[in-house]
C-alpha cells in the first residue's frame, strides 16, 4: 500500500512545524557521530599503523576482511546483548559497520603512498615528521575522504535500523514507531528526512572538504 | 683541482653481478657523462653514489654530503606549487623562511623558471617539471649533482633545449654533475668526461676526456662502435 505523495508531503511539513524532525534527527546524527567519529579515529590509528610496519598492515587487512563480511544484524544482536536497550546499541553498531570501510579505503591510500617520492624524500634529507606532514597525508587524505563519505552513508542507513531496538528517539525509532500506528505516510515522511540528511552531509561536508583538499588537481 | 667524488672498486650483485668493479675519481667542477648499454648498470652505479643504494663491494668518498639528485621522473610533490617543492627541501639545510624563498626564486630563476613559481607540477609542461626538480637539485647547493637519464621523457625539440640550459647552468654554478644517458649524442654534447661502462657486469671500457682535441662527430662514430661491440658481446654470452 502506497500512501499519496500529497500525504507524505503533509506530513513531512507537519513534522518540520512541530520541531519534531530536528529531534530526530539529532538523536540520530548524535550516535553516528559517536560511532563513526570513533571509526575515523580508529581507522586513522590503524592507517598510521600501517604505514610504520608492513605486518601491522597485513594484520589490520585481514582484520578488516573479516570485519567487511560481518552482517549488520550481527552486530545489532551482539550489542543488545552487551548494551541491553540503550544508546549504545545503535553507537557501536554504526562503529562496526563504518570501521572496516573507512580503515580499508585508508589502508588502501598508505599502501599506495608512492616509493619514488619518499625516497626523494630521503635524498634531501627530510626528518620522518616533514616526510609524513609533506608526503604521506597529502596522498592519503583523498582516500579517507573518499571513505568517511562511504562510510557516513553508511552509518545513517545502519543507526537507523539499529534505533528499532530499546531507543526512543531517532529516525529509525520514529518510523518504527509510524510503522506500528499504521502511519505509512510518515514512515515516508521520515525515508524523505533521511535522503535529504544524506545529500546535505555528502555536498556540503564531503564534497567540499575534497574539493579545499585537491585544489592542486 | 680537489677530488669531489671518488668511486672505488664498488661492485654490486642482484642475484648475478650487476656491477663487477668500477673506480674512478671526479674533481670539482668536473660534468662526467656515464655511458653504456641498455641495462647495464648505470643507473644502479648512480644511485650508490647517490647513497641510495648500499654497494655489495668498494666504497664511494663524497667530498661533501650533500647530493641533489634529478631522476627520470620529476618527483615532484603535485599538492606543492612549484616554489613550495624547492622550499620543502631546503628546510633540512637549515635556511630560515625568508631565505628559503630567495634561495627558490633564485634558482628557480636560473631553470628558467621565473613568473611560474606559484604554478602547481600538473599545470606546466614535463619540460617545465623537469627544470623545477633541477632548481630544487640545485638549491641545496649539492657538492655533487647526480643527473638519471634526466630528460628520458621529453621530446626530441625539448630534450635539446635541457641539455644546452643544463650546459649553460653547469657554467654559471660550477657544480660537479654525473650525468646518466643512454644516448652518446647527449653525452658528446655536453660532458667534459665521457665513461663508457661495458656490457654486464659493468666495467670502465672507456673513460674520454671530451677536451675537444677529438672531433665530435668522430667521437660519436667511435662510441658508438664500442657500444655494438659491448652489446654483440653480450648477445654473445647469452647464447653461449
Amino acid at each position: 500500500m502506497l500512501p499519496s505523495p500529497r500525504s507524505v508531503l503533509i506530513g513531512l511539513v507537519e513534522v518540520v512545524r512541530s520541531g519534531e524532525v530536528w529531534t530526530h534527527t539529532a538523536a540520530s546524527l548524535f550516535r553516528i557521530v559517536f560511532g563513526f567519529g570513533a571509526a575515523v579515529v580508529v581507522s586513522v590509528l590503524m592507517g598510521l599503523g600501517a604505514f610504520l610496519s608492513r605486518a601491522v598492515r597485513t594484520v589490520v587487512q585481514d582484520a578488516l576482511a573479516v570485519l567487511n563480511s560481518t552482517s549488520v544484524f550481527v552486530w545489532i544482536v551482539i550489542s543488545l546483548i552487551w548494551f541491553g536497550l540503550s544508546n549504545w546499541a545503535p553507537i557501536f553498531t554504526t562503529f562496526m559497520i563504518t570501521l572496516p570501510v573507512v580503515a580499508s579505503n585508508l589502508v588502501e591510500g598508505v599502501a599506495g603512498v608512492d616509493r619514488r617520492l619518499l625516497e626523494m624524500g630521503d635524498v634531501y634529507r627530510l626528518s620522518g615528521g616533514e616526510k609524513f606532514t609533506a608526503i604521506v597525508i597529502p596522498s592519503t587524505v583523498p582516500y579517507l575522504i573518499a571513505g568517511m563519505k562511504v562510510g557516513f552513508g553508511l552509518a545513517l542507513k545502519v543507526s537507523v535500523v539499529a534505533e528499532i531496538f530499546g531507543v526512543t528517539t531517532g529516525i529509525g525509532y520514529i518510523m518504527n514507531y509510524s510503522r506500528e500506528i499504521l502511519a505509512t505516510q510518515m514512515v515516508f515522511a521520515w525515508a524523505l528526512v533521511m535522503i535529504l540528511v544524506m545529500m546535505a552531509t555528502d555536498k556540503l561536508v564531503f564534497d567540499a572538504a575534497a574539493r579545499r583538499l585537491t585544489r592542486w588537481r | 683541482m680537489a677530488v669531489t667524488l671518488e668511486v672505488v672498486d664498488v661492485g654490486k650483485d642482484f642475484l648475478i653481478p650487476i656491477i663487477d668493479r668500477v673506480s674512478f675519481t671526479v674533481e670539482a667542477g668536473e660534468f662526467v657523462c656515464l655511458l653504456g648499454p641498455n641495462g647495464c648498470g648505470k643507473t644502479t652505479l648512480l644511485r650508490i653514489i647517490g647513497g641510495l643504494e648500499p654497494p655489495t663491494r668498494g666504497r664511494v668518498v663524497l667530498g661533501g654530503h650533500r647530493v641533489g639528485v634529478v631522476f627520470q621522473e620529476d618527483r615532484l610533490l603535485p599538492w606543492l606549487t612549484v616554489r613550495k617543492n624547492v622550499e620543502l627541501v631546503l628546510k633540512p639545510v637549515g635556511l630560515g623562511p625568508t631565505e628559503r624563498r630567495e634561495t627558490a626564486a633564485r634558482y628557480l630563476g636560473m631553470a628558467g623558471l621565473a613568473g611560474f613559481e606559484d604554478y602547481y607540477p600538473g599545470r606546466v609542461s614535463g619540460g617545465m617539471r623537469q627544470r623545477a626538480a633541477i632548481a630544487r637539485a640545485l638549491a641545496v647547493e649539492p657538492d655533487v649533482l647526480l643527473m638519471d637519464e634526466p630528460f628520458g621523457a621529453l621530446d626530441a625539440q625539448n630534450r635539446r633545449i635541457m641539455q644546452r640550459e643544463v650546459r649553460r647552468i653547469w657554467r654559471e654554478t660550477g657544480r660537479t654533475i654525473v650525468f646518466v644517458t643512454h644516448s652518446i649524442e647527449e653525452a658528446v654534447e655536453i660532458g667534459t668526461t665521457l665513461i663508457m661502462l661495458s656490457a654486464r657486469p659493468a666495467r670502465i671500457r672507456e673513460l674520454i676526456r671530451n677536451d675537444g682535441r677529438v672531433e665530435r662527430a668522430k667521437l660519436v662514430d667511435d662510441l658508438n662502435t664500442i657500444i655494438m661491440e659491448e652489446v654483440e658481446r653480450q648477445q654473445g654470452g647469452r647464447l653461449a
